[in-house]
């Protein structure tokens, strides 16, 4: 039992002190900044090619291709939440909103005191008829046998630090009903083809995809840059009706609580495969879309439809940086035993011979759209908790909760003031403020007491 | 002829530039000299150079009607104005003049470092095209300007700082008693050694730290404020309101560098030297973040659809 208490103790001491939350952040801070620096989400590959191979096996290994969903990651996160519910219940509650006490003034940074003249009981009334006026709440109280004044200003912003801590309370709340309960997910649409949605009951056809792009000359060359895209869809819900709308870049499109978003888009190719001379309805009637490969029944052929080209330069054949279509080309490549075996960048209605008899010709193209879908019910509650978030820190930031604390006692011309300032953030902060308090009350009291 | 003559724009880029390098020279010769018609020659200069920033981003929007925050050329000159602003701010609320050589010398190298990326004028991508942008740039780049002026007054008060340690190891000066005083600066200054005198003028450690307090305190929130609006505006246009993108990641990762600093400041022995280094990492990691990731790092915010 001893041993219990004795560990809860060491547990509520760590997770209550400031400097292992701040260590939890530095933790947090780091792993963060891993996600930054290695590219995420990347296959394994490309982290060959990017680092020393030991690096690239540590960084598979440990995860950092994907750090953000590790449980370290969402471990630590766990941690600081879990240090900033003790560290409020430990620290910030008795630290910011502690009783009203008596101190040992000389013993606090900020004190000042003099003598005035006049009987305690009378300065005590004019003291706090002057801290009112200036806007700070008086609060006496006898403690120990002594009458003291307290003065406070922005107590209730000593509030502040538990704002801003609920709001990033509730932000993890909001990010963990998304992992409860939300999806997202995308889907590359055809033209004319219609897809249904996984997670939910909805269907969607793309009508039509468009884009535009355009060309700009600037200071350091020819630019297109795109301006719009936008597919025109049928979706049909849950309930079965079938409506029709655009998505476009920042209008997604709403349909049971499932948003849709213009993503991306790309292009899918039919072609015309004979085979000495006669057609294989099998291989045309497909769509095929970058990295699709077409196999040549019977051979250990295929041919790996690599890129689709928009534009073709018509001086040197090659592809153009134009991104609007032109003269259409699609770059294919032949692989035989999965060697490969020739490659070209083929015209729309031309051929390339495959062998053994076989002609490929791409025949038409057709526009791709890349849509997006989420479903995230803890979105609001992610607002709200950031806006809280916010509202803390301004709170926290702006307002400057100090408290005086003031003892009048009998003294040789009548009585002596003793006066202290506490704030949140130190006492330099508010050096100045108390110092010029100081002086006003002085004179004050003085000037009152001969006047 | 119209043609050849330099866009209104470029003109005032140009006039803020000057305006910043010559202010930048006086308030420099200020910190050393304390003469103070050299401060007052730098207070119009730099008022000036501001508002010739601002005119030139109004000109630019008036001429090509493209919002002209959406690349490097106009999110940093924004940079460089807001810190200006935010300088001129405190420097008339805390008397910060003795900063003003370096905050006007840094924005002056970032704003001619921004004219050369000048592209000339660009429509924006789709996904730039929404009233998020409006927002949520102007935001981001003024918590960076914040930061930038507080990691200004941070290098003052860690040099200060070790000088006055530096001091107190070559003995035989007074000991150091209080964490933020500094007799050994103030003896040596007495003494006639010109780097203490200097240092002497600048306000104390204690002050220097509640300005470097004062003003995370502006760039903060704004950061804070700036990342929610940013992923509002991720809400909108990709699906979700946070991708782990490169750039949002950088940015948490100075958001909380910038709670660390605000966790040790909230504790009296941490207060100071520990701090301020902690707010001096924290402008590195802004600048990783602002820099760093648009130039080495691609990603969503490369703006590749
Ligand atoms: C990301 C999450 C957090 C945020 C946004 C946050 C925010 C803040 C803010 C704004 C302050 C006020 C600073 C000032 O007035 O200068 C503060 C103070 C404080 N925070 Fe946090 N905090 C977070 C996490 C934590 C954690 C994990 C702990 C647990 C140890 C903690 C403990 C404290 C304490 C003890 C104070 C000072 C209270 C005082 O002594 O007056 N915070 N926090």
């Amino acid at each position: 039992m001893q041993a219990v208490r004795e560990l809860y103790d060491d547990f509520i001491r760590t997770f209550g002190n400031v400097l292992f939350a701040v260590l939890l952040f530095i933790v947090w801070g780091l792993l963060t900044l891993v996600g930054v620096i290695i590219a995420q989400g990347k296959d394994p590959a490309t982290y060959f090619d990017s680092y020393a191979a030991p690096l690239a096996r540590l960084i598979l290994r440990l995860d950092f291709n994907n750090i953000y969903h590790t449980p370290y990651y969402v471990g630590i996160i766990g941690l600081i939440l879990l240090s900033l519910t003790v560290c409020t219940f430990k620290r910030v509650i008795p630290a910011r909103l502690p009783p009203l006490r008596a101190v040992a003034i000389d013993k606090i940074p900020l004190h000042a005191s003099f003598d005035v003249v006049g009987d305690p009981e009378s300065i005590r009334d004019r003291m706090e008829a002057f801290f009112r006026a200036r806007g700070w709440n008086v609060r006496k109280r006898e403690l120990g046998g002594v009458e003291w004044t307290f003065a406070d200003k922005h107590n209730w912003a000593r509030r502040g630090v538990l704002v801003a801590h609920a709001g990033f309370v509730i932000i993890a709340a909001g990010t963990t009903i998304y992992w409860a309960k939300g999806f997202s997910g995308d889907e590359a649409i055809v033209t004319g083809q219609t897809v249904s949605v996984p997670h939910t009951q909805t269907s969607i056809r793309l009508d039509g995809f468009s884009y535009k792009i355009k060309p700009i000359v600037t200071k350091s060359g020819m630019v297109y840059q795109p301006i719009d895209y936008v597919s025109r869809v049928t979706a049909t819900g849950s309930d079965g009706v079938a409506r029709t709308a655009t998505i476009r870049v920042n209008h997604p499109l709403d349909v049971d609580g499932v948003l849709y978003y213009q993503s991306s888009y790309g292009f899918a190719m039919r072609f015309r495969v004979t085979h000495d001379g006669v057609r294989v309805p099998a291989l045309m009637n497909r769509d095929y879309l970058t990295g699709d490969e077409i196999d040549l029944p019977g051979t250990q052929r295929s041919i790996v439809v690599a890129q689709f080209v928009p534009t073709v330069d018509r001086l040197s054949g090659q592809p153009s940086a134009d991104p609007r279509i032109n003269d259409p080309a699609v770059f294919l490549q032949i692989f035989d035993s999965g060697q490969a075996a020739g490659a070209g960048l083929i015209p729309m209605k031309a051929a390339i011979d495959a062998g053994g008899g076989w002609r490929v010709t791409p025949e038409r193209y057709l526009l791709v759209s890349g849509i997006q879908y989420t479903h995230d019910p803890g979105v609001s509650l992610v607002g709200i908790g950031a806006f809280v978030l916010l509202a803390g820190l301004m709170i926290s930031f702006y307002l400057l909760p100090a408290r005086l604390f003031v003892r009048v006692d009998p003294g040789p011309e009548g009585s002596r003031i003793g006066l202290a300032a506490m704030t949140v953030k130190g006492y330099d902060i508010f050096e100045r403020q108390f110092n010029d308090l100081a002086a006003a009350l002085g004179t004050k009291l003085i000037g009152d007491s001969r006047g | 002829m119209a043609n050849a003559q330099m866009p209104l724009d470029e003109v005032l880029m140009i006039i803020a530039l000057g305006a910043y390098v010559v202010g930048a020279l006086a308030l420099l010769v200020y910190f050393f000299s304390r003469s103070e018609w050299l401060r007052h020659l730098a207070i119009p200069l730099a008022i000036a150079g501001c508002a010739a920033q601002f005119g030139q981003l109004i000109a630019r929007y008036e001429i090509t009607h493209i919002w002209p925050l959406l690349n490097l050329y106009g999110s940093l000159s924004l940079f460089a104005a807001v810190a200006v602003l935010i300088f001129i701010i405190f420097a008339f609320r805390y008397d910060l003049w003795f900063a003003g050589g370096f905050v006007l010398g840094l924005s002056a190298l970032f704003l001619a470092y921004a004219i050369t990326w000048n592209e000339g004028s660009m429509p924006a991508v789709p996904s730039l095209q929404s009233y998020w942008a409006k927002i949520h740039v102007p935001l981001v780049v003024s918590s960076y300007a914040a930061f930038m002026v507080s990691f200004v007054i941070s290098v003052m008060f860690l040099v200060k700082y070790y000088f006055e340690r530096s001091l107190a190891k070559q003995g035989p000066h007074a000991p150091v008693t209080m964490r933020m005083d500094t007799p050994n600066i103030a003896a040596a200054a007495a003494a006639g050694n010109a780097g203490a005198q200097w240092l002497n003028t600048i306000p104390s450690l204690a002050q220097l730290d509640v300005l470097i307090y004062r003003i995370v305190a502006v760039g903060l929130p704004l950061l804070t404020l700036g990342i929610i609006t940013g992923a509002m505006w991720a809400h909108e246009s990709w699906g979700h309101y946070w991708q782990w993108d490169p750039k949002e990641t950088a940015a948490l990762f100075s958001w909380i560098v910038y709670a660390i600093y605000m966790h040790l400041h909230t504790r009296n022995a941490w207060r100071g030297v520990r701090s301020a280094w902690v707010s001096l990492i924290g402008f590195l990691s802004i600048m990783f973040c602002y820099f760093g990731v648009n130039l080495w790092i691609s990603g969503l915010h490369s703006y590749k659809v």
